[in-house]
């Protein structure tokens, strides 16, 4: 449940919900028929969505190896679902516990922030086109807090993922 | 081509697998705790901790180091084990398949997870044979009694039964620095017992670094 609504709830212990608290119920509840409609809407397409990206991605990164392009169109997978659970919950923190604290020192270890940085474009651009701007809405400002929060291009020193478990 | 559906893993995306607040699930009414697995937890008050700690020191004095190391051994040989399955069951893959940098967060992640503190490895001198392993916010070293002598006897013995147990050679781990004597983090020396037996009586008398460089040597 979303943390504020939640604590409303558990703090309204036999008194009424103060004005405040009752307009933050109502934006929960009114918006929520667009967000589980966005989400309806991302679940159906999101394979064709992210196949889209896919092909691009190979298109635009031909040397690449695609080990890595596969390492980040997982973790854009991830971040995908993720904020979309956030959506609906209307909760920005589920993103940051839940995907960014996880995802940014492994972007960082890979360096695939120029990697991503394509493939997040491509996202936005088909996501766009697919969902359409309302269900874009309640979605985009979710995927920009993820995109932006996670390491973006910067030289760093890589560390390859090759398996190292040995002595 | 890259084909998304293949990506998946049982229409799913693996992500944390010690997730903090999905991970550990708690039955107030049974009063137990499990993790996502159903595997039964146990909470150690500190309380406990410091009676522990206390209760060896009166019954075993001087020993009370060797025990707490032996009982982290067995914990670690254990710990591993089960840290084993639960990568292998949620990323459907054997640690041993996982690069070296997944298994190093997922390690980092767990340790969390269980509050243990926060656990990073420094692989500057694996290629002369030693891992060190930096971890702060210790319970262990926030309750160990206040001694000239680094503490975590028992987070030693958890470290050295895992990456033995990892590595499949026979590993010991000597702690350097301790929260318990002011120190920053606790730093552990994770080697082959051997090569690390020189540094048993440096431990309190050099610096880690200082420690480290004559290792190497």
């Amino acid at each position: 449940m979303n943390p504020k609504v939640a604590s409303i709830l558990e703090n309204a212990d036999l008194r009424h919900l103060k004005p405040e608290e009752l307009a933050a119920m109502s934006q929960y509840v009114n918006s929520m028929p667009a967000r589980l409609e966005a989400y309806r809407s991302l679940r159906e397409h999101e394979l064709e969505i992210m196949q889209w990206v896919a092909e691009q991605l190979q298109a635009e990164m031909p040397v690449e190896p695609v080990e890595n392009l596969e390492r980040s169109i997982k973790n854009a997978l991830l971040m995908l679902r993720c904020c979309a659970m956030a959506m609906l919950l209307n909760d920005e923190s589920f993103v940051h516990t839940r995907l960014v604290t996880w995802l940014a020192p492994r972007v960082t270890a890979y360096n695939s922030q120029n990697i991503d940085s394509t493939l997040y474009g491509l996202m936005n651009h088909r996501l766009n086109q697919v969902l359409g701007s309302d269900r874009m809405a309640v979605l985009t400002p979710l995927l920009t807090y993820a995109q932006t929060a996670l390491p973006t291009a910067q030289p760093t020193a890589a560390v390859e993922g090759e398996v190292a478990i040995g002595w | 081509m890259i084909s998304v559906a293949d990506l998946l893993l049982k229409n799913r995306i693996p992500g944390n697998c010690f997730a903090t607040g999905t991970y550990v699930r708690g039955d107030i009414e049974m009063g137990l705790l499990e993790n996502q697995q159903g595997d039964r937890l146990l909470a150690l008050p500190e309380t406990l901790i410091q009676a522990i700690y206390a209760g060896l020191d009166k019954e075993t004095g001087q020993a009370a180091r060797l025990v707490l190391m032996n009982c982290g051994r067995w914990w670690g040989k254990n710990f591993y084990t089960r840290f084993c399955e639960q990568l292998t069951l949620y990323y459907d893959q054997a640690p041993a398949d996982m690069p070296m940098v997944e298994f190093m967060q997922a390690i980092e992640q767990c340790w969390i997870a269980h509050g243990w503190g926060k656990i990073e490895m420094d692989q500057t001198y694996q290629n002369r044979g030693f891992l060190v392993i930096n971890i702060r916010n210790s319970i262990f070293a926030r309750h160990a009694p206040k001694t000239n002598q680094p503490a975590c006897y028992l987070e030693a013995g958890i470290l050295a039964a895992f990456f033995s147990q990892l590595t499949g050679r026979e590993l010991d781990c000597l702690q350097t620095t301790c929260e318990s004597m002011g120190a920053d983090c606790n730093r552990f020396i994770i080697g082959l017992p051997k090569r690390l037996q020189p540094a048993e009586v440096m431990i309190g008398k050099m610096e880690h670094e200082a420690i480290l460089q004559r290792l190497c040597q």
